[in-house]
């Protein structure tokens, strides 16, 4: 579905950071490679997540929202 | 006790408190986590129905996610917030809402698109925003149109957690490591990354402490030949806020209402003679 707004564990406001991480992972992407585990890393640094309670909620989400859409 | 900011942001703060013990740091820390006051949705209304623009066109209100969904997210986005407004059991309206204790937004949005906080549009106060403005809604397919009205009002974290003001709040003693130079042959890089952390220096040791958040000093923890001091009367403290209010309000706020509570706990105790 849609990402959380907040992370579950600790509360930080994490949805507007998923946008911007998956940005940054697309232009990495459109080089035609794929980021490694160091540049992930650093880019969640740089948005502020340091705990990896939040770190876990952008990693590890799927947004399937799109597939959901047509059938509402 | 004394008090000491080490590091002040808008949305953290790292500070140190000495000469506590560890029940009044713990106490200090849970009035952060719960105890301020912030505004938060509590209250959606959604308009069900077609739903027309300007041209005429025609749109359908029903959401791709549920009612519930959506209201929930709407609750835990962090609003800008005036300490100033009542608690509304506390309000002279008596609890049925008024501009002193209640604050009303809407969202009038058609599809296709994502609806996000930045369309939550303040019907009063123009300054009560979203603290964050990119934080999606809900997705709007064709032909989809959302129009809400929202009432928000003053609570604590210890209510639900979408008053919470502040995330990631911990203490920690004051700690030092003695590493001595002869024993820990890479120092110089110790004290070249961390050049703040650095407390005394002589030929044959140097003193380092962990308090100003340099976390490479960790690697220091585990190794037997460091010698290590802690301070169980001086607490370093940090938190990080989700924008509702400054970090400096919040600890100046905090550090208010502790004594308050104290003091009401205080009174219920004399005994009636």
């Amino acid at each position: 579905m849609m990402i959380p707004v907040r992370c579950f564990s600790c509360g930080r406001v994490i949805a507007s950071d998923y946008q911007k991480f998956n940005q940054k992972i697309k232009e990495i992407r459109s080089d035609g490679r794929e980021p490694t585990p160091q540049e992930i890393s650093a880019i969640m640094d740089d948005l502020g997540l340091k705990r990896y309670c939040c770190r876990r909620m952008v990693l590890s989400h799927t947004d399937l929202i799109d597939e959901i859409l047509p059938f509402s | 006790m004394s008090l000491k900011i080490i590091e002040s942001s808008d949305r953290f703060m790292r500070f140190s408190v000495s000469e506590i013990n560890p029940s009044i740091a713990n106490a200090l820390r849970r009035t952060i986590m719960d105890d301020i006051p912030k505004l938060a949705i509590d209250k959606v209304i959604f308009h069900h129905g077609q739903i027309r623009d300007n041209e005429g066109n025609v749109y359908d209100s029903s959401l791709p996610l549920f009612d519930e969904i959506v209201a929930h997210r709407l609750a835990l986005v962090p609003l800008i917030t005036d300490p100033k407004m009542n608690f509304r059991e506390e309000c002279s309206c008596k609890g049925e809402g008024c501009p002193l204790c209640t604050m009303s937004y809407s969202i009038n949005r058609i599809g296709p698109g994502l609806v996000t906080s930045a369309d939550l549009q303040p019907l009063g106060n123009p300054e009560l925003v979203p603290s964050d403005l990119e934080i999606p809604i809900v997705k709007l397919g064709p032909k989809q149109a959302i129009l809400v009205t929202a009432e928000a009002r003053m609570g604590r974290g210890s209510e639900h957690a979408k008053w919470c003001v502040t995330s990631g709040v911990a203490y920690k003693y004051h700690r030092e490591y003695v590493v001595k130079k002869s024993e820990i042959e890479n120092w110089q890089n110790f004290k070249d990354k961390c050049p703040g952390s650095v407390i005394s220096e002589n030929d044959k040791e140097i003193r380092f402490t962990d308090d100003y958040g340099c976390t490479l000093l960790y690697q220091l923890l585990d190794n037997p030949n460091v010698e290590r001091f802690e301070d169980p009367t001086t607490y370093i403290f940090q938190f990080e806020t989700d924008g509702s209010y400054k970090a400096i309000d919040v600890l100046e706020y905090a550090l208010k209402r502790l004594p308050q509570r104290l003091n009401t706990l205080l009174d219920s105790l004399v005994v009636q003679d």
